[in-house]
């Protein structure tokens, strides 16, 4: 067999044993990692409600932009009173995409919000996902005009809310129990 | 070359920061806090140590040797990225804020001129107890450097020492006598930089001056 194919399969062969030992240790990481970003998200929910109040439920989504929605219920009337939606829109990176908890009240106002996880650059890009926008001065999630959009972090933010606002009125209105 | 020397040499005599000056992009990016660079340092350690070891077991094998001589660069760089994947996936899942903290330069471990230098240039022509003790006094003397770095920046740039998590050293009280507040410069890219050119300026002065009493002692001896 000619020596440049040896070599060749070498390195394949070495390949295939990277991969399964990566294969391996990723089989008893990956849940440990996902533990954890499930404990940093529920910790997140802590910075808008007191949990404990509220009969709390995960609604697993699963779609482009929304991954999650944590309903917050009364523990009496078992009413919607808030949802946390934990949604996702591209900015600058191409990697990874904005992720950001949105949490909002009944009367759609908006309770606060937090980037979760993001790519875009340090400095400038950074800067954008972590401003506060304002957000305690927004009343109504219908219309949101905080953000202009006029970088792609920043149209990140507003495809964020937007996929919230789309569809928190018919959450609200049973959405979420069909 | 006696197994002491082999081990020794990387602390002092050739360490890879201060005298060969390889694998500066993380030391001056990660030195901000000296819980970094002891993370960093670990993480360098066990990458060093087991592709020293990997690389050295493959090229002792006279036939494979001869196969992989081609293609080692692909062959070493495979074996250095396996490594720095799986010290990711662990930093992920066991020592997550250190793992937040070092953030892209875990992955960058990956093209750390340290590593694939000592593959090359140790590793693939000596044996395998000899590789790895090449690799841990490599490894501690890197780790040895970028903490003084990082020693040096975060005691002057915020006043403290973050030795691990919560175990933090103020020494605020130092800029409190002289009625002064700590340099935030030293914290910056910027101070990353003159850092590195103090301490190095300092081991170099020290080193030229140690051979020329060495040299002022020979000539006075005869």
């Amino acid at each position: 067999m000619n020596n440049g194919l040896k070599s060749g399969l070498v390195l394949l062969v070495l390949g295939i044993i990277c991969g399964t030992l990566l294969a391996l240790v990723n089989s008893f990481t990956a849940p440990v990692i996902a533990d954890i970003e499930e404990e940093a998200r529920y910790e997140a929910l802590e910075e808008f409600y007191t949990t404990a109040d509220y009969d709390l439920s995960a609604v697993e989504v699963n779609e482009d932009t929304t991954d999650t929605i944590f309903v917050l219920r009364n523990k009496s009337t078992s009413d919607i009173e808030a949802l946390v939606y934990l949604v996702n829109a591209w900015g600058y990176s191409g990697d990874k995409p904005v992720s950001m908890l949105i949490a909002i009240n009944q009367d759609l106002s908006v309770q606060g919000y937090k980037v979760v996880s993001h790519g875009e650059s340090t400095g400038f890009g950074a800067d954008i996902v972590e401003n506060d926008f304002n957000i305690s001065d927004i009343s109504d999630l219908s219309g949101f005009d905080s953000v202009a959009g006029s970088t792609l972090t920043s149209d990140a933010i507003l495809g964020c809310f937007g996929v919230v606002q789309n569809r928190a009125s018919a959450d609200f209105g049973g959405g979420l129990d069909d | 070359m006696t197994n002491k020397e082999n081990l020794l040499k990387g602390l002092v005599k050739e360490n890879p920061l201060f005298v060969s000056v390889l694998g500066m992009c993380p030391s001056l990016a990660v030195t901000t806090s000296l819980e970094n660079a002891i993370g960093m340092g670990i993480g360098v350690f066990f990458v060093l140590v087991l592709s020293n070891l990997i690389i050295s077991l493959i090229m002792s094998n006279p036939k494979l040797a001869e196969l992989v001589k081609p293609v080692r660069i692909p062959v070493y760089i495979v074996v250095i990225a396996t490594l720095v994947t799986i010290v990711e996936m662990l930093m992920h899942a066991f020592l997550i804020d250190l793992y937040k903290s070092l953030g892209v330069f875990i992955p960058l471990i990956v093209v750390n001129c340290i590593i694939l230098g000592r593959a090359e240039a140790f590793a693939s022509e000596n044996k395998p107890v000899d590789s790895v003790l090449d690799g841990i006094g490599m490894a501690l003397g890197f780790t040895l450097a970028i903490a003084l770095i990082s020693i040096f920046r975060e005691f002057l740039g915020k006043g403290t020492i973050t030795i691990w998590g919560d175990a933090v050293l103020n020494l605020n009280f130092f800029f409190n006598f002289l009625k002064i507040q700590p340099i935030a410069m030293f914290i910056q890219p910027v101070g990353a930089f003159l850092s590195f050119g103090l301490i190095l300026a300092s081991i170099t002065a020290i080193g030229n001056k140690r051979k020329a009493n060495l040299a002022k002692g020979a000539k006075a001896n005869g």
